[in-house]
């Protein structure tokens, strides 16, 4: 076989995946011809529908709903922003999961922190609700406690939104989250630890000089995979949280798309056209992070 | 002579179903898959229904229920070209429906259906007004009367305070002269009913918000419900005043303020459950129905609550009129409710004609007492003269279980899914003579002629609410017409969201958050600002547009009866 013939074939070992790609990724992308049609169903677009850049004008003509779509962003911005900065938390979870010497604590913790993984948020609000609601378990115990005389309104309260989301998502996510650094500490060198201990470093020492610096690099293409996600952080928390008292605060870019398109008779060319432009603040997102990492670290992602 | 008829009556009945079962065997089982907005519950329908049908047509129901999956189900469908076997839709979509070619002309078959075409004027209507022909059938309106277009037949209309009369009498039976006094009172009954017999917190006030924006009106269901107690009707976001003028939902004067603010009063007087707003009308129906709340104001709320046992026992709900009231009501729905029945376009053949023939039995005689009045020995008895008897009348409300010989499984589980009927329950079943609703029976009025009934007639000097209403001159009674309003195209839909999410969210926190007067009143003057920014205005104007021929219809309707 020579070699032209040879690359032919190897071409097609990668050929499945790139079907795939392009099915899955690139397919769905055609339904952005929407955003440039005036669709109402049962009517199929056509070239009657077209309408040009409408869409995009209706966002931008009117200073109140430019101003709802800021206050959408800025709690996308908030809430991603969040989570962002607390995104060193799983690390050091892991870190001092891995510093726990009791092999079947150490099972249970990292058991029971990975377990909430894999609740749905519809089934974690159902928990939420039975709890925190009015005559949940909270208000009665404080209640019959006699510390309250009215139950305090946990869930439909606009107070400190931002914060309460993370403490859920972090709830749910920290312990799968700190698997891959589980995975990353096993993988130091353990004669450098000995090495150190050798020298007489303490624990906090061997923690702060040699497991932080080894996770950093996996930290970093976290951090990165994450910022890729920044205005798509997921609907489904806030779609099963939200209500009248706290959607102004709660109300995230992929939530707001859902809301147009599927409340009432739902506007779909508009939803479309506002998922669009997620796109593109997310390639530019993209292109920030991957240009200041090559500022800093010398090399970049892409 | 009047028990052999009933005989004979039954005996015909056995022997048709005799004959349809033989008949039914023949053909192969069919599902029919049946794209419903009215529905709430999707997927096969089981239970009794399910039997009777299976046993006569040899059908399933497949119920693809919009309410349910989400409204994304409509789009996808329509785009696949096929909605379902049989239609249920909000009657605005029938129009586009029809234009999308995805609903099929049944000129053939329909004429021949002699039950359906009972109701030929207002098919005939509601076609002609579809195509602008004669003759050519699409639609079929649901719930059609067979009195008068101008007829109010119901002794209670579709809202009114109702409070349960065992407490308002513990309270003193107070003469209320308006929402003050009103809530005053209310104020004293959770002071004596603070909890159900159970110990759960019972409140006057209990709310939902899943209904908020349906039917294309704007702002929160409870509140736009309420409008009515004031004489008003929200047609799209602008306001029917009693002078069948238009005036805009927000201005003071008009009751969408009026009830906020009492609903505003009453949260801070602590007689709001602290749940609403973020409950579902399925938690408010289980509270309901365990006494968790001490107004109604729903006439099918009742069911909830007022079995013959309570109303014996004089702790059934009832109107409590208040003075300054002037209460608005739709009269009797000649030209059918806001919804449609049509048959899908690709609906061919045998499965046509057998589709068809399910649909004129549906709209039977036997087809509606299934559907209004349910199974005979379980539901009720037949009497010497051949009327019905009321018979374990909870069944719906404690879901009993049904016995295997009618299908098993729980009664409500089991009740006819399709929730949407081409025959009203108001109008006279052949059969007994007497109209399909329970409480119309001779044998039900005798049965709740109660002590509870009778101390409310001396009270009031009435007969039943409407007597009252009529007699004080409370009563505005909107004809009916046959009218579908224009579809919103994508720009109103837009704002029409828009507006509606502003107004809604607002209206929650000036009930449920404002603790002063001042507070309430810089909130609402904030919503106005905001609404108007939306551009409600624009939409105000629009729906002043579509609705107006509905109005100029009704006015021309009451000068004719006149």
């Amino acid at each position: 076989m020579n070699k032209k013939t040879r690359s032919y074939v190897e071409f097609l070992y990668i050929l499945p995946f790139l079907i795939l790609v392009a099915l899955v990724a690139y397919y769905p992308l055609y339904g952005w011809i929407y955003a440039f049609h005036d669709y109402m169903p049962p009517k199929p677009i056509s070239s009657e529908t077209f309408v040009g850049l409408k869409w995009f004008a209706y966002i931008v003509e009117n200073p109140v709903r430019l101003a709802d779509i800021g206050r959408v962003l800025v709690n996308t911005f908030a809430m991603s922003g969040i989570s962002l900065a607390f995104s060193w938390f799983p690390m050091i979870f892991a870190v001092f999961l891995n510093e726990i010497h009791c092999r079947p604590y150490r099972k249970f913790v990292q058991t029971v922190t990975t377990l909430p993984n894999f609740i749905s948020w519809v089934l974690v609000y159902s928990v939420a609700f039975n709890v925190l609601s009015s005559t949940g378990a909270v208000n009665s115990v404080l209640v019959n406690l006699g510390l309250i005389d009215k139950p305090i309104a946990f869930l439909s309260s606009k107070d400190h939104i931002w914060f309460k989301m993370w403490l859920w998502l972090t709830w749910k996510n920290a312990g799968w989250a700190a698997i891959m650094y589980l995975a990353a500490i096993s993988a130091i060198d353990e004669q450098m630890i000995e090495a150190a201990k050798v020298d007489g470093a303490t624990r906090m020492q061997i923690i702060w000089r040699i497991t932080i610096p080894c996770l950093l690099p996996t930290y970093f293409v976290i951090v990165m995979l994450n910022l890729a996600n920044f205005l798509s952080n997921g609907m489904e928390q806030y779609f099963v949280f939200q209500n009248n008292f706290n959607r102004k605060t709660i109300e995230v870019l992929d939530l707001y798309v859902y809301n147009i398109a599927t409340t009432g008779r739902g506007n779909y060319p508009l939803s479309t056209a506002i998922s669009m432009l997620k796109s593109i603040v997310s390639v530019a997102l993209l292109f920030i992070t991957n240009t200041v990492s090559r500022l800093v670290r010398g090399e970049g992602f892409v | 002579m009047k028990r052999l008829l009933s005989v004979l009556l039954t005996l015909a009945m056995l022997l048709s179903l005799v004959s349809v079962s033989a008949m039914a065997e023949e053909k192969e089982l069919l599902t029919i898959d049946v794209y419903d907005d009215a529905a709430n519950f999707n997927g096969m329908q089981t239970g009794w229904f399910a039997k009777v049908i299976k046993d006569r047509f040899n059908i399933e129901l497949n119920i693809i229920a919009s309410q349910v999956v989400g409204n994304t189900v409509y789009a996808t469908r329509s785009e696949a070209g096929n909605l379902g076997d049989l239609i249920v839709v909000d009657k605005a979509k029938f129009p586009e429906i029809v234009e999308a070619g995805l609903a099929k002309d049944i000129s053939d078959k329909l004429p021949e259906c002699e039950n359906i075409m009972k109701f030929k004027t207002q098919i005939d209507v509601f076609n002609k007004g579809l195509t602008g022909e004669d003759g050519k059938y699409y639609g079929i309106p649901t719930e059609m009367t067979d009195t008068s277009p101008v007829s109010l037949t119901d002794d209670v209309i579709y809202s009114t305070p109702k409070v349960r009369w065992d407490l308002y009498k513990a309270v003193g039976s107070p003469k209320l002269e308006n929402l003050d006094d009103f809530l005053a009172m209310l104020q004293k009954i959770h002071e004596i009913h603070p909890t159900n017999e159970d110990g759960d917190p019972a409140y006057p006030f209990t709310l939902w918000a899943d209904w908020d924006g349906n039917d294309n009106m704007i702002g929160i269901a409870n509140v736009v419900q309420l409008t009515t107690w004031y004489g008003e009707k929200l047609k799209g976001s602008a306001m029917l005043k009693p002078d069948n003028t238009f005036s805009k939902l927000y201005e003071r004067e008009n009751a969408y303020y009026k009830i906020t603010k009492m609903l505003n009063k009453a949260n801070q007087m602590g007689l709001v459950d602290p749940d609403s707003g973020t409950q579902p009308w399925d938690t408010v129906a289980s509270k309901l129905s365990s006494g968790r709340a001490d107004v109604m104001w729903y006439s099918w709320q009742d069911g909830f609550w007022n079995s013959v046992d309570r109303l014996n026992a004089g702790t059934g709900f009832i109107f409590i009129p208040i003075a300054d009231q002037y209460y608005y009501a739709d009269a009797d729905r000649y030209f059918g409710s806001d919804r449609m029945f049509g048959i899908g376009s690709g609906v061919e053949g045998e499965k046509y004609d057998r589709l068809m023939a399910f649909l004129d039995w549906y709209a039977s005689p036997e087809g509606v007492t299934f559907q209004h009045d349910g199974i005979e020995g379980l539901n009720y008895t037949v009497n010497e003269e051949g009327k019905f008897v009321p018979y374990k009348d909870n069944a719906l409300m404690d879901n009993l279980p049904v016995p295997d010989e009618f299908g098993g499984g729980g009664y409500s589980d089991g009740n006819n899914q399709i929730n949407q009927w081409i025959v009203s329950a108001l109008c006279v079943n052949p059969i007994t003579g007497e109209r399909y609703a329970q409480k119309y029976w001779q044998s039900y009025k005798d049965m709740t002629m109660t002590e509870m009934k009778k101390e409310w007639q001396e009270m009031y000097e009435a007969e039943d609410p409407v007597d009252w209403m009529k007699k004080n001159g409370k009563l505005l009674a909107s004809p009916s017409v046959d009218f579908t309003p224009a579809a919103d195209n994508n720009d109103f839909i837009a704002l029409r969201s828009e507006v509606n999410k502003c107004l809604c969210d607002y209206t929650w926190q000036l009930i449920m958050t404002c603790a002063t007067d001042e507070e309430f009143e810089a909130m609402w003057d904030e919503m106005v600002e905001q609404l108007n920014g939306f551009g409600y205005e624009q939409l105000y104007e629009h729906d002043i547009e579509v609705w107006q021929p509905e109005i100029d219809a009704k006015i021309a309707a009451a000068a004719a009866a006149e």
